[in-house]
């Protein structure tokens, strides 16, 4: 390297203060925390800020005032509020439910080169657009729908069931539907890293199905299962489309509670809804924190 | 087959296909309850898979298994006299140390105040005393390795099966748990099954070795017989630091034969196998047998001495290798202790005699 060097005309002394003799890399380090503080922190600082300012005909100024916390909280937005996050908690269990077995069985059952390929399986509707998607889901479940005509044909049901669109029912098919592959991914890559050996150990023990899933599989699969059902979670909560095609009239959540202050040109309420739900996401993580140690479960496995 | 002196492990004609690759042929061998048995081998020879088809990992394609005179063919692992310590990262890495060795024991439904004594007393056993509350990836790899040893040895069953348990090891620590494991072996007194593709190691651990090579079972025999009279040339060649050298046989004699190697007749003692004048044949001399000597100078009277050409010696740290040229062009080995006087008596191109005790070398049937 000094050889090299000696040919190399010496750089002019200011560039050299700035970057020096390890600068660059010194510097490249600093990347993801500038990505952090522009695309991340800032932008919820400003949220926050924004969600006290005053109200204006068409915008917000400058000012200190509690009121669109005051109108979040004394309207139904409030209760919509928690209807929306029993429900994001719903879909989160029925994913958890359907998902981590189809995970666990491709992990087991599916020959390990044919593995990933599944997996990909699972991204293709990705490649559809979102509405498209969402809104495939109406001649599905609808009254005369693929769902009912099927199930009246076999003489399982005499009349049809409405109660799975319009309905919050049908917001949670909704978002089964639309964020169950998260459940898929993060448990098969969490099992993924589980050494066939310990499959093996499990066999020469004589593990039964039941004690291997709860004693083995679970805890080792457990920060997958942790980041799927965060993210099954936010997006049930924040994702407009789903309620706004599926649930009929007065079905919210959080996200199209938002939207609707937005369309409203109410900022400031907006931004409050949108504080709330940063600050509802990290008192679950606490609460989280404090009954499962996430720390514990988020540690490396080795 | 089910008399009380069964052997711990019988295998008749087993054989085993992954799909077409044939990974084992046809092998048959028992083990004696009690030994420590090696199975060595180069890379690719089917020892994994023998070990695997033992402990009920795997389905053979051919052949029955009996581990105590019982046929356990269709038994799946648990269910088998045997456990099993993989190469590597076999712990639960969720589960302490302690977790680790008493989860097996929790399954059969162990008393816990039981499944305490045992799992302490298998943990003194390996020398990890303290260590209980330990997590694996606080381990290092030997000590890793140790709490599987507990972790399958407090199953107590019958018969312990070692997959190349010492093979992320360094050579030190390597040597150590070698030691190790004869000893603890020797205080529990059951069957150790030990793969290994490493000779140093069978040699330190087994009372018996088989070697393995190409899906098939080569030799078997105590460690000393395997090292020190192989009777296949596989094993000469695979074992040891051996020379190997090829010929016609040109007479048979009650005691022993005569190899033609072209520029030379050499004396052999009778081999295991029956032999007749003019098939081809080989032999094998241990290189730490051979001396090297003046032309003219007497090796001694029942020793067996050709010509050759003094090539180069390579200084190996405890040994030095001197290479030496016959008249028909192989090189031969000849290992003397480094502290050795004979060391540095010769110039490459000097004109040698190499010599070995004719008792000593072992005719192969080619
Ligand atoms: N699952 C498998 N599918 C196909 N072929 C296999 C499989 N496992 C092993 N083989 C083949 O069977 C043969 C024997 O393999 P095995 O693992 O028993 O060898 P080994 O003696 O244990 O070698 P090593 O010392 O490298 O571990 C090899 O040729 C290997 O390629
Ligand atoms: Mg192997």
């Amino acid at each position: 390297m000094t050889d090299r060097g000696r040919d190399i005309p010496a750089p002019p002394a200011r560039w050299k203060r700035l970057v020096g003799e390890d600068g660059i890399q010194k510097w490249v380090f600093y990347i993801p925390v500038v990505f952090f503080i522009l695309f991340f922190a800032a932008p919820m600082a400003l949220t926050v800020v924004w969600s006290v300012f005053e109200r204006t005909q068409f915008w917000m100024e400058p000012g200190f005032t509690l009121f669109a916390y005051e109108n979040f909280f004394t309207s139904a937005r409030a209760e919509n509020y928690v209807l929306s996050m029993l429900h994001a908690a719903a879909a989160v269990v029925i994913s958890f439910v359907i998902g981590f077995p189809i995970a666990v069985f491709i992990r087991r059952r599916v020959t390990r080169a044919a593995q990933h390929r599944v997996i990909l399986l699972f991204i293709l509707p990705f490649m559809i657009s979102e509405l498209v998607r969402v809104f495939a889901m109406r001649p599905v479940l609808g009254r005369n729908g693929v769902v009912n005509s099927v199930l009246m044909e076999l003489g399982i049901l005499s009349e049809p069931i409405t109660v799975i669109l319009y309905s919050p029912l049908g917001v949670i098919i909704g978002d089964v539907m639309s964020f169950l592959p998260f459940m898929i991914f993060a448990g098969f890559l969490a099992l993924e890293a589980v050494q066939n050996y310990i499959f093996e150990v499990c066999d020469d023990l004589g593990t039964g199905r039941v004690r291997l899933f709860a004693d083995i599989v679970l805890p080792l699969a457990a920060p997958g299962i942790f980041a799927g059902s965060v993210f099954i979670f936010v997006n049930s909560m924040g994702v407009a489309l789903v309620p706004t095609l599926l649930g009929g009239p007065g079905a919210v959540n959080a996200g199209l509670i938002a939207n609707q202050a937005i369309v409203a040109l109410d900022f400031p309420l907006a931004m409050a809804i949108s504080t709330i739900m940063i600050f509802t996401l990290v008192l679950l993580l606490y609460i989280g924190h404090r009954l499962f140690d996430l720390t514990k479960i988020l540690e490396p496995i080795s | 087959m089910t008399e009380p002196a069964a052997k711990a492990v019988e295998v008749v004609e087993l054989g085993k296909n992954y799909g077409p690759v044939t990974a084992l042929k046809s092998v048959s061998f028992s083990i004696e309850s009690g030994r420590y048995y090696a199975l060595l081998g180069p890379s690719g020879g089917g020892k994994t898979t023998l070990l695997r088809l033992i402990g009920g990992f795997l389905r053979p394609s051919a052949g029955r298994i009996f581990l105590h005179g019982h046929d356990v063919s269709h038994l799946p692992p648990n269910r088998r006299p045997t456990s099993m310590v993989f190469q590597n990262y076999a712990l639960f890495p969720h589960m302490t140390v302690e977790r680790n060795v008493a989860y097996g024991l929790k399954l059969l439904r162990v008393p816990a105040s039981d499944i305490r004594d045992r799992v302490d007393r298998m943990l003194a056993m390996v020398g990890l005393v303290g260590y209980n509350r330990r997590m694996p990836h606080e381990l290092s790899g030997g000590q890793q390795q140790r709490v599987q040893l507990a972790r399958s040895l407090v199953l107590e069953r019958d018969i312990l099966l070692l997959d190349e348990p010492l093979a992320s090891l360094d050579a030190k620590l390597r040597k150590d748990m070698c030691l190790e494991l004869k000893r603890i072996q020797e205080k529990v007194g059951i069957t150790f099954i030990h793969v290994t593709h490493n000779q140093e190691e069978a040699l330190t651990v087994a009372d018996r070795i088989a070697i393995i090579a190409d899906g098939e079972l080569v030799e078997e025999g105590s460690a000393r017989d395997v090292y020190e009279t192989p009777n296949k040339r596989f094993t000469a060649e695979f074992i040891g630091d051996n020379n190997v050298l090829e010929g016609t046989v040109s007479d048979v004699s009650a005691t022993g034969a005569t190899l033609d190697i072209g520029f030379a007749k050499i004396e052999v003692p009778a081999p295991a196998a029956s032999i007749s004048t003019g098939e081809r044949a080989a032999f094998s001399i241990r290189s730490e047998l051979l001396r090297i000597a003046g032309r003219d100078e007497d090796i001694g009277a029942s020793w067996q001495v050709v010509p050759a050409r003094y090539v180069e010696d390579v200084y190996l740290g405890l040994t030095v290798s001197h290479l030496v040229q016959l008249p028909d062009g192989t090189e031969v080995v000849a290992r003397v202790m480094s502290d050795s006087g004979d060391n540095g008596r010769f110039e490459p191109g000097d004109d040698v005699a190499v010599g070995w005790p004719a008792n000593r070398a072992r005719l192969h049937v080619a």
